[in-house]
């Protein structure tokens, strides 16, 4: 399917698909295991990265004088006020929620259909999606007035017998939420076992040999072990694959359920999920582009990927940008005012902007160049790209957060929102945060899935003559 | 000028400003239907105004530590409170004490007691009926059984309460600023008195408000008679100058009235009017209903106010026209020997004097001219001579006797300046006032003060003369002393004390009875031997009995002003003739919420949106539209404003209807000693008022830099569809106006209309009345009492007594005026004012808004721990002890009636404050929803009664505290389960609606639609009248 752009002879082409190759050619599983495990086994860490943590770690600092000086004080400090009774902590959240969801959908959905070129990018992916979580549920626990009262959101069983109320979906959040959590670390952890055994054994300190002989909880690499691996591996997905779509449409209920014109709709479940992964996918990218780059992955992580990733990205945006396009459509077709108003202040009322922003960084610039496969391919573009649409899709959650409350049904009622320093330093923040728990991750586990790149090499191929190509260490 | 040439013009250059009122008018006339509009803003629509909203959005949330805000201090404050009195109360004494076993008679914990007394105030006094808990009192409200105001109350009355408990009262008696004992004081004064008897006490004065307790007026005449040359002078900042003060105080009826013309008179909109409360339950009592007919009001004014809001036709004339305008009416209306002065009165004003004066003629005798208070005398000398001649007299005004008067206060205070100055003063002895803030700016007060040998003040708090003077004698507050006191008809109401003084206060009836043979007489004493032989012949020589009668029932029988209908025959009447029409004038007008500055320090007051503009925390120079655009300025920005070589600065802001070319200051603000409240808000207006000119001057204003930053509680945010739908932003469409009448939230009909289409309210409507039952889901089911509200929107004039009532009652937290730039006010009942029509000469709407108690909540479904939800009875409950604080119920209520306590708002340090709290009501800490819970606390109450008498409760029993306060009764509460009940059957009437019916949530809250009944002599170009909803 080579394009005009990409000449065929080009040597990222896989002359017998004609697609970007998924693994550059010449790797054998001696390579693959020494390029990905050396990373974190060399004992030298590099100054970038050095720099880097110590930027996160800085501006994770933020969170916690934000989050301190909020406890103290309530969630005034932050802009949230009347009527705009939900803010940042919110956005931030479907935000940080829907970036975790690209991770899921590699990891499980791709696992079931079989895509081989998830393999490179499932294990960072994923990670990516539990500190995506992390940063997420730290919100939804400190945006309450009383957040040492938040436990109160879960079913326990107390002497009062007061339950928390089934019908709120901010409780059904809650399910889904710690749901996805649940299941998204014990994926990435069952799926890091067998890597685990294999730093055990390359490991050349013994206290790294001892933190992942632990953590390999035994593995040995017997076909039993396999077996039930590849299982677990499955039936997890199987698990993880529903959460995929449930998640998000859990969270779009929150808006959705709501009477307020703009929340109101029944086109969110889907649009929610959609957007959801055009975010997740941005935000691999943005982690994939450096992460290959400095790491010199190149041959791991593929203009293949970078390809199949702005596909997806091409084809959730398409179904965001219909999501729009039906809000616009049902403000009129509905011929209800408070549709039809809503949106009108949605793009020309005094936040205006924020909607045009929306459009902008979610609309325009991606879905008219994302079909360009040389673009897709071209890194610094692509960069660019996913953050912008990581822009476009904070600005979502703003506009459907902030823009539906500040001018809702009683005109005596309308007011503002003006974030103010609290809300940008919990925001940036969680950031901060998520950057240090990436590169932690990055320093101490393999980032790739050496076991399942290994399954990828042809000598990988089980044939009547060749052994079982399977082992730990080598 | 075409939309699209006025679209060019606005974004071509900067001389938008040059969009006159006429021009914005007459794109108005272009309109169909109803407009509404909130505010000014919306009609502004100038770039300019728009880049100014961007720049001035209420700054940043974060800034919590607002540092001259109350909350900033109380850290401060608390310890120093801990050490200086009250906490007292919290520490057992070292000796051994023993709690009583057997309980006083009256007194069942948790029961509280109701005492009748009664609130002075400078324009008469309004009865109450305070109730007490554990011997504190916790609510003031009207005295139900009193005729004067059937138990209504205003905002001022409402407040005293947190006047009582004001942290900043002055606990100590000082002297030249350090604290001393008050027998220090009283030997002084003695020494001084005794002394003074050989002279007759000359170079003795005394200084002070006006005396509202006839006791007091005999003890002064006693002293008099003992000390013959020692002076008294009264003077009350807002009153001195007026007719009323003078001793003029007409009673009017206006149950009889079918017509009735406000000459500058505001007289709905607050106690500030003398007889508030009677002629706003009279005016509010013919609107009632409109098929049995109506009154028709009119009002010509100047400041805005909710009275000519509410006018079927106002005409905004400036302050010093309007004396002429009354003239010429009285001249039209044939009153012998007025020469009105030579006015060119615009084709309008004409138009609107002839059709006012037929209106008049024709409903002579059921007719009243109210006269302004703050109005040159001319006008009330004007206003009886209109009355006279139209036969009124003794139909519906009736002349007071014996009225008191306190002489000419101006004249009274420059007599003591200048004998302050001339050295004459020896002991100045200054009673509950504050001269050296509110005295007029030429005489300067302060200066003269310091000469006078010894000056004493005995106030509620070392103020502004009380830093200034050698002796400060705290001063106990009404709530905590004997007196007595008139009110507006005449009855007199003895003051009881509902709590031993908190910090030892004394009365100025101490200080004046000290002159007397028997100085120790007690208020007490002294004003059961004023009352002594009235209440004797009342009850038939059984004094103790009459006069515990007295007591309980709230008021002295047979004290009523005899009426007298020998109106003094009308000598000539000097009219001032208008400044000219290019002066800039200045109104000067006591604020609605603190008054001339007594109230300076009550947070409610404060915080409370003023009637018209929504401000609070400030005052701020009113102009029209058209004035600021000639003054060159933006709402918020800052004006010089120079009167005679006095300056002061002050922020704008347009009251809509506000005569051009003058503007109107509110006195009361810019207090420097007032109390952690008070202190630093607003300017202050008394720099630039002068004796000569007390209600009205002319001056200049010049824009100065800066912004002040207001705080105004409705939307800050300025039409722009207009200009998208090709409009040229020039505010001929206002936005929420436009919707407001879009989405039916106000409906309102002409008298005519109403008659042709009595169902007008619910026309139109998606979601009609009869179908709201059928619903999916099972209904509620409510077997004993289902509650519900009814609040008539033609009644309502707006004047915000239930608002502050409900402060009180449920223990609602002042958050400061940051918190409230950024929409954090806490009021659980606020009141929606929608502009209507030409933004010159709007008519307003006023909406009182609290929870509707929805049927079919959407609050109640979202809350993840089941903090809010439904009662058997129908109330939709917030369970405080169960919220986290998602806010989710407050996103989720279309009604946006849900407050949070985005901080700790409510003050658990400051012990006086915790006397004042109901105990049937939490006070919610930080991170808690609230919001208007029916006032549940009552309900219960009376559920209890009914319950030990085994009986249903009655319609009536239950009153809400908004309901209790409303002196219009626009508010109903009772069991909608009863068909019989007042409330069910107001909400069964046609004209009432629900306020967003269509979307399902079925509000136990409904309004009764307004019905106005103009004049079609006046009638506007005829609007057309869309469907109320639709």
């Amino acid at each position: 399917m080579a394009t005009k752009d990409i000449k065929p002879e080009d040597p990222r082409i896989d002359p017998k698909t004609g697609e970007f190759r998924v693994l550059a050619p010449g790797f054998t599983f001696k390579t693959v295991t020494a390029k990905i495990a050396d990373i974190v086994l060399t004992p030298t860490t590099s100054l970038g990265w050095f720099a880097l943590f110590s930027v996160g770690g800085a501006v994770a600092t933020l969170v916690i004088v934000a989050v301190t000086w909020l406890f103290l004080k309530g969630t005034g400090i932050w802009a949230v006020s009347q009527p705009v009774g939900w803010g940042f902590a919110i956005i931030n959240f479907v935000w940080w929620i829907g970036i975790g969801h690209a991770g899921t959908l590699i990891s499980a959905i791709l696992l079931l259909f079989k895509q081989q070129w998830r393999n490179s990018i499932n294990r960072f992916a994923e990670a990516m999606t539990i500190f995506a979580v992390v940063c997420a549920g730290l919100f939804p626990l400190i945006h309450v007035g009383r957040p040492w009262l938040a436990y109160w959101l879960f079913p326990l069983p107390n002497t009062m017998n007061v339950w928390p109320q089934f019908r709120s979906p901010l409780l059904w959040d809650v399910f889904a939420v710690s749901t996805y959590a649940t299941i998204s670390i014990v994926f990435w952890y069952v799926g890091l076992i067998p890597d685990f055994g294999t730093m055990r054994d390359r490991a050349k300190t013994k206290f790294a040999a001892y933190i992942y002989g632990l953590l390999s909880l035994g593995w040995r690499g017997s076909v039993r072990h396999w077996v039930r691996y590849e299982t677990a591996s499955l039936l997890l997905a199987g698990l993880a694959t529903p959460l995929v779509l449930s998640v998000h449409t859990v969270i779009s209920f929150d808006f959705a359920v709501a009477v307020i014109p703009g929340w109101h709709t029944t086109i969110f479940p889907p649009y929610f999920v959609a957007g959801a992964v055009y975010s997740g996918f941005a935000m691999v990218l943005t982690l994939a582009i450096p992460l290959r780059k400095f790491y010199k992955l190149e041959g791991l992580v593929t203009d293949r990927h970078m390809d199949n990733m702005g596909k997806v990205m091409l084809t959730t945006g398409l179904i965001v940008a219909y999501g729009y396009g039906m809000e616009v459509f049902m403000a009129w077709y509905s011929a209800s005012h408070w549709e039809f108003f809503m949106m009108w202040n949605r793009m020309f009322g005094p936040m205006g902007w924020s909607y045009w922003m929306l459009i902008a960084c979610n609309i325009a610039i991606p879905l008219t160049t994302l079909w360009v496969r040389k673009w897709r391919t071209n890194m610094t573009f692509m960069f660019v790209m996913s953050l912008i649409v990581n822009t476009g899709m904070w600005f979502e959650r703003f506009v459907i957060v902030v823009t539906s409350l500040y001018r809702d049904f009683l005109p005596s009622s309308w007011g503002t929102y003006r974030a103010t320093k609290w809300d940008y330093m919990t925001y940036f923040g969680t950031m901060g945060l998520f950057t240090a728990l990436f590169l932690l991750f990055v320093r101490f586990l393999p980032m790739i899935p050496m076991n399942e790149i290994k399954m990828m090499l042809p000598s990988a191929k089980i044939t009547a003559k060749a052994k079982p190509a399977v082992g730990a260490g080598d | 000028m075409s939309s699209e040439g006025g679209n060019g013009m606005m974004r071509k250059n900067e001389e938008q400003k040059a969009l006159t009122l006429d021009q914005v008018r007459t794109k108005l006339e272009g309109v169909k239907g109803k407009r509404y509009w909130r505010s000014i803003d919306e009609l502004a629509g100038t770039p300019e105004f728009e880049a100014a909203v961007a720049k001035e959005f209420p700054d940043a949330a974060a800034e919590w530590v607002d540092p001259v805000s109350r909350r900033g201090f109380l850290k401060l404050m608390s310890a120093s409170l801990a050490l200086a009195g009250l906490a007292g109360c919290t520490k057992q004494p070292d000796e051994p004490i023993y709690p009583y076993v057997k309980q006083p008679e009256d007194l069942v914990l948790g029961k509280a007691n109701y005492f009748a007394t009664a609130h002075p105030f400078a324009t008469g006094g309004v009865p109450l009926l305070v109730k007490s808990d554990a011997y504190r009192p916790i609510k003031v409200d009207g005295n139900p059984d009193h005729a004067y105001n059937l138990g209504s109350s205003d905002v001022f009355t409402q407040a005293t309460l947190l006047d009582l408990y004001d942290p900043d009262r002055s606990q100590h008696a000082t002297v030249r600023g350090t604290t001393t004992e008050y027998v220090e004081f009283l030997e002084a004064y003695r020494e001084r008195l005794n002394a003074g008897k050989a002279n007759g006490g000359e170079g003795l004065y005394f200084l002070s408000t006006s005396f509202t307790s006839p006791t007091l007026q005999r003890q002064w005449a006693e002293a008099q008679k003992a000390y013959p040359k020692a002076k008294l002078v009264q003077y009350d900042p807002a009153l001195a100058g007026t007719a009323f003060a003078a001793g003029l105080n007409p009673q009017f009826s206006l149950d009889k009235a079918d017509v009735i013309l406000a000459l500058d008179a505001d007289f709905l909109s607050g106690a500030g009017y003398p007889g508030f409360h009677k002629l706003t339950r009279e005016y509010a009592a013919r609107r009632k209903n409109p098929a049995k007919g109506m009154n028709r009001l009119y009002s010509v004014e100047s400041t805005p106010s909710t009275t000519g809001l509410k006018a079927e036709h106002r005409l905004g004339l400036r302050a010093s026209e309007i004396p002429a305008f009354a003239a010429a009416l009285a001249t039209a209306v044939g009153v012998p020997g007025v020469s009105a002065p030579n006015y060119s009165w615009s084709a309008e004003q004409t138009k609107f004097l002839s059709a006012l004066t037929k209106d008049l003629k024709a409903n002579a005798g059921k007719s009243v001219v109210i006269p302004g208070i703050y109005q040159d005398p001319s006008v009330a000398a004007l206003a009886l001579a209109i009355n006279k001649a139209l036969g009124n007299i003794d139909a519906t005004v009736s002349l007071a006797g014996e009225a008191s008067t306190s002489g000419d206060q101006i004249a009274g205070l420059k007599g003591l300046v200048a004998d302050l100055n001339a050295g004459k003063v020896d002991w100045l002895v200054m009673l509950n006032s504050n001269p050296v803030y509110d005295a007029p700016a030429d005489l300067d007060f302060k200066t003269a003060l310091g000469k006078a040998k010894v000056s004493v003040h005995l106030g509620s708090h070392i103020d502004e003369t009380g830093a200034e003077a050698i002796w400060h004698v705290p001063a106990a507050h009404y709530l905590e002393s004997w007196s007595d006191v008139r009110a507006y008809d005449g009855t007199v109401s003895v003051i009881q004390p509902m709590i031993e003084p908190l910090y030892g206060g004394h009365t100025a009836h101490d200080l004046i009875q000290a002159m007397l043979d028997e100085p120790q007489t007690s208020a007490y004493e002294a004003v059961r031997s004023t009352w002594k032989s009235t209440i004797s012949k009342g009850s038939g020589a059984d004094f103790e009995l009459g006069w515990r009668k007295a007591l309980h029932a709230g008021w002295i029988e047979d004290t009523k002003y005899a009426a007298s209908s020998a109106a003094t025959a009308a000598t000539a009447i000097k009219v001032p003739t208008p400044s000219s029409k290019d002066a800039f004038e200045l109104i000067f007008r006591p604020d609605p919420n603190i008054y001339d500055g007594r109230y300076s320090n009550v947070g409610w007051l404060q915080e409370l949106p003023k009637p018209v503009t929504n401000l609070a925390w400030d005052n701020a120079a009113l102009v029209s539209g058209a004035t600021l655009t000639k003054l060159g300025v933006d709402e918020g920005d800052i004006l010089e404003i120079t009167v005679g070589g006095r300056k002061v600065k002050t922020p704008v802001l347009v009251a809509p209807g506000h005569p051009d070319n003058s503007a109107t200051l509110h006195l009361g603000y810019g207090r420097e000693a007032a109390g952690r409240v008070g202190s630093g808000a607003g300017f202050n207006a008394y720099l630039v008022r002068t004796s000569d000119a007390p209600f009205y001057t002319t001056g200049t204003a010049v824009k100065v830099e800066g912004k002040w930053g207001i705080a105004v509680t409705k939307s800050h945010f300025q039409d722009l569809r207009s200009k998208v739908e090709g409009g040229d932003g020039s505010g001929t469409h206002s936005l929420e106006a436009n919707e407001a009448e879009t989405r039916g939230v106000i409906r309102s009909a002409t008298l005519e209309e109403f008659k042709a289409n009595p169902g007008f309210a619910n026309e139109g409507e998606e979601h009609p009345k009869v179908e709201r039952d059928n619903t999916l889901f099972a209904n509620w089911e409510y077997k004993d009492n289902a509650w519900g509200m009814s609040i008539d929107l033609n009644s309502c004039t707006g004047c915000n007594a239930c608002i502050v009532g409900c402060y009180a009652e449920n223990n609602i937290a002042v958050v400061g005026k940051q918190q409230v730039r950024i929409g954090r006010n806490m009021q659980w009942l606020r009141i929606d004012t929608y502009f209507e029509g030409d933004l010159a000469a709007p008519k307003a709407h006023f909406q009182p808004m609290a929870c509707q108690h929805c049927e079919n909540a959407p609050c109640e479904q979202v809350c993840p721990v089941g903090a809010t939800v439904h009662t058997p009875e129908g109330i939709n409950t917030m369970v405080y002890n169960r919220c986290v604080g998602t806010r989710y119920c407050a996103n989720n209520c279309p009604y946006k009636v849900r407050r949070f306590n985005f901080l700790l708002f409510s003050d658990f340090e400051t012990e006086s404050l915790k006397l004042m709290r109901n105990p049937d009501v939490s006070v919610r800490s930080r991170g808690v929803m609230e919001k208007c819970s029916y006032c549940v606390q009552r309900i219960s109450e009376a559920k209890i009664e009914a319950d030990k008498e085994n009986r249903a409760i009655r319609d009536g029993e239950v009153v809400t505290a908004c309901q209790q306060a409303c002196p219009a009764s626009a508010i109903t509460f009772g069991n909608i389960n009863d068909k019989t009940s007042k409330v069910a059957t107001l909400l069964a009437d046609e004209r009432t609606y629900s306020v967003l019916a269509d979307l399902n949530t079925r509000p136990r809250t409904q309004y009764t639609a307004a019905v106005l009944n103009p004049n079609p002599e006046l009638a506007e170009a005829p609007v057309e009248h869309a469907p109320a909803k639709g």
